[in-house]
């Protein structure tokens, strides 16, 4: 039965519990129907139970839809001549000129084109939300599918990425990370124009510019290679790249770092390098081998360069311990430092419906730290990967994927499927907050049952 | 508005405006163009703090100088002095008395030029390249803070050769900007890190990037008390993300929007996708601007989410921009980036800086 004590409290709706005839919503309906559904429930408790929903109702629309705005159109003055503005722009110009694509067809699954990016923040789970709010009340199996369906759109996104950056003419020597809480994608790393530069001038002024062309076209063919396989469906490619995705170890950069300091003649000796170059002698083009699926003759031909291209580049390249920790920092919140979203590494997803967890209690890992303060706005937080403690997570398909609030604490199970109270102890302090106020906040409200010692009958 | 006087009068005493010469695009809007700018491609842009009176414009460039030039009001230019590095010049900064003018190169040096004596001495020292420079005035300090691709981010009292604090960055720092007592960084592999500048500098949060992409520009933005509130981060990939540091809800606070992509109609053609390459907020309007790799720059207003306008593409990628400190004349510049590589890199093709009355165009969309 579902029962409403005050305005605002989560009304109780157990998982197995029947919803009552008149609010009773079939799954996945679309259009008018839905949209009939909620105008006919307008002031039960069950559209509270809608308005409470972290999607919202249908409120917050991207920014990119607001006053109708549907396509962009050329926003180039198309009366030539004149120096000023393009007259056709001014029709357009109270909105932030929007993705051009809709987004099925841009950025992959439709989340990714208008949750992602869009100001409603809301992450891919906003679509699955209105498709089926109820689902993570409901039904674990839905769960258990919504995990498969995050994955899913994750490689589709990292696709249809591949895709546009191949057809866009964007500068290709970049990283990526199909969505912002996700580590940057193994194959891909930053070189920025200045550096590539850079290096050209010195190989100019070294009369070895014809180094710097191969070492570019290495790099862009290397480039092509992991483009093309992230956008191949091969299973495997597929396995690695979720994997990589979940986990959150960060891939050690190759040691790539553009030459090292091998003759830095500014008097360096002053400041504590703390990761002296060890391949001084490597030109800076090379790539770590195992990400050069074709040529491992990488080393070797650069390496005879380097008397000749004096590296300038003069990045430290610190061997791959200190990348992955340096760039762990960022993706995984070590102590000392924390990051504002949740990080990948939170894991253990509370919701209520799990069920088949192994009993291993403690998923949180010792680089964790739960992130109680964030975990409120991060509705918007997509699949955050489970860590790689496979043991707790090994029966159910994905741990990540539902993490609707970042909340980090374990989930142990019980045998029984479902359950009907959390314990307190699982309860991450944002929860509990949540759970101790008079009212949810909008966005925060979690997933989990309510804890036994909360509940006021 | 009377800044730049009538559509008539713009003597730019040596090169003159190019008015309607034939099929050359390369100031469509029109703009005036700052005389002898340098040789090659332009990395910087700066004008002079409040405390000096008039405007004056420093630029470094790829040809290893820095230039610097008095803005006068009728919109004529006058080339003051220069000074050279040894390695192209990337980043260059005011100090806040407007007497120096601290640059940072590629010879891993970082030098802070009197601009009274012409002198030029060098203040700093890393171990590579040298990406950005910025000048911090906090009560009870004042240092200059360079960040480099040795990732390291150094605080330098300009009378030592030791740095006052080495920090750690977890990668190469691409791009930074500090408003005190705030200062972000954005380094290599989309890494994001915010400072505290009070009392001493010390990091105060790491945040994950909202963008998927390299990093470009930052560029720090105030709220209504003028305080630093959040930034905008370009990226490689025509996109720009607003970001808050301790927003209400940020869920909806924080945002990004694309930018300089070419027409995408409607169509299934792809888009090609430019580089936003600087960021430059109003200083009075709270607007801001930014230029890509496509040659065009635009205005947004952030607060409204809107685009205010779009500028005529230019025959070059506009390469770095900034506003006078009060807001009247935007200046960018016109030089290859090198978002295409060297078979596009023409040494002979001149490079511009482009001098913009600003204080209409930049409004917000809704006045508060």
């Amino acid at each position: 039965m579902l029962m409403v004590t005050q305005a605002g409290d989560f009304p109780r709706l157990l998982p197995g519990a029947r919803m009552p005839a008149q609010i009773r919503l079939p799954a996945r309906r679309k259009g008018r129907r839905k949209a009939r559904r909620c105008r006919e429930l307008r002031g039960t408790a069950a559209a509270l139970l809608l308005r409470l929903s972290p999607c919202g109702g249908r409120r917050q629309r991207p920014f990119w839809r607001l006053r109708g705005w549907a396509v962009a159109k050329g926003l180039r003055g198309t009366s030539g001549g004149g120096g000023g503005w393009g007259t056709t722009s001014q029709r357009y110009t109270n909105v932030i000129q929007p993705s051009a694509f809709k987004s099925n067809t841009w950025g992959g699954s439709r989340d990714h084109g208008r949750g992602f990016f869009g100001s409603s923040g809301s992450s891919p789970r906003n679509a699955d939300f209105s498709q089926n709010r109820f689902s993570a009340l409901m039904n674990s199996q839905n769960i258990a599918d919504g995990y498969k369906d995050e994955e899913e759109r994750l490689l589709e996104s990292v696709v249809k990425d591949m895709e546009i950056w191949k057809s866009s003419g964007q500068w290709i020597f970049s990283c990526y990370s199909p969505t912002k809480e996700k580590p940057n994608i193994s194959g891909f790393h930053d070189i920025s124009p200045e550096e590539l530069r850079l290096e050209y001038f010195n190989c100019r002024a070294n009369n070895t510019v014809q180094n710097y062309v191969n070492s570019v076209q290495q790099l862009v063919k290397q480039w092509k290679n992991r483009l093309v396989q992230l956008k191949s469906s091969n299973a495997s490619t597929k396995a690695a790249l979720l994997s990589e995705l979940k986990n959150t170890v960060s891939q050690p950069l190759p040691s790539f770092g553009f030459g090292g300091q091998q003759t830095s003649s500014f008097g360096s000796s002053n400041f504590p390098v703390n990761s002296s170059s060890n391949s001084a002698s490597n030109f800076s083009f090379k790539i770590s081998s195992s990400l050069v699926s074709a040529s491992s003759g990488n080393t070797p031909a650069f390496g005879s360069s380097s008397a000749g291209c004096n590296p300038a580049f003069g990045v430290t390249s610190s061997p791959s311990v200190s990348h992955s920790v340096g760039f762990g920092s960022l993706v995984a919140p070590s102590a000392g430092s924390f990051s504002l979203k949740a990080s990948e590494t939170t894991n253990g997803f509370g919701t209520s419906a799990f069920s088949g967890f192994g009993s291993s209690a403690a998923v949180n890992t010792s680089s964790t730290t739960p992130l109680t303060n964030v975990g409120a706005s991060n509705v918007a937080v997509a699949a955050s990967p489970s860590h790689s403690s496979s043991t707790v997570f090994g029966q159910t398909a994905s741990a990540s994927g539902h993490n609707i609030t970042s909340a980090s604490s374990a989930v142990t199970s019980n045998a029984t499927s479902g359950k009907l109270f959390t314990p307190m102890s699982e309860l991450s302090a944002e929860e509990l907050k949540q759970f101790e106020a008079k009212k949810f906040t909008m966005g925060k409200i979690p997933l989990k049952p309510p804890p036994l010692e909360l509940l006021q009958i | 508005m009377s800044l730049f006087g009538s559509t008539s009068g713009f003597g730019t005493g040596g090169t003159s405006m190019f008015g309607s010469t034939t099929a050359d695009n390369h100031n469509p809007m029109k703009d005036i163009e700052v005389t002898s700018p340098p040789d090659d491609s332009i990395s910087c842009l700066a004008f002079s703090p409040p405390t000096l009176p008039g405007n004056f414009l420093i630029a470094g460039s790829w040809a290893n100088d820095v230039r610097c030039w008095e803005v006068q009001d009728n919109g004529q230019t006058i080339p003051k002095a220069q000074q050279m590095h040894t390695g192209p010049v990337l980043d260059g900064c005011w100090s806040d008395d407007g007497s120096k003018v601290f640059t940072a190169s590629c010879d891993k040096t970082a030098k802070m030029w009197d601009l009274n004596s012409n002198q030029a001495i060098q203040i700093a020292q890393h171990d590579a390249p040298v990406k950005t420079i910025h000048w911090i005035k906090a009560p009870n300090y004042s240092c200059v803070m360079t960040g480099s691709w040795d990732k390291t981010l150094k605080f330098w009292d300009t009378r030592s050769p030791t740095p006052m604090m080495t920090l750690q960055l977890p990668e190469r720092c691409y791009c930074a900007d500090v408003v005190h007592p705030m200062a972000a960084v954005a380094t290599a592999e989309r890494g994001l890190i915010v400072y505290q500048l009070e009392n001493q500098p010390s990091e105060f949060r790491r945040i994950e990037s909202p963008l998927k992409h390299q990093h470009r520009c930052v560029a720090i933005f105030k709220d209504k008390v003028n305080k630093p509130t959040g930034f905008a981060l370009g990226s490689i990939e025509g996109r720009v993300a607003i970001h808050y540091i301790n927003p209400p809800n940020p869920a909806k606070d924080n945002f990004t929007f694309k930018c300089h992509r070419s027409n995408g109609t409607n169509t299934s053609a792809p888009q090609d996708i430019y580089a936003v390459n600087g960021i430059a907020f109003h200083p009075v309007h709270g607007t801001l601007a930014t230029v890509g790799s496509d040659g065009r720059f635009s205005f947004w207003d952030k607060d409204a989410r809107t685009k205010l306008k779009t500028s005529e593409q230019l025959d070059q990628p506009i390469s770095a921009c900034c506003f006078n400190h009060n807001g009247n004349i935007f200046a960018y510049a016109s030089s290859y980036d090198w978002s295409k590589g060297h078979e596009f890199y023409n040494p002979q093709k001149k490079n511009y800086i482009f001098l913009r009355n600003a204080a209409e165009e930049l409004k917000p969309r809704n006045k508060k």
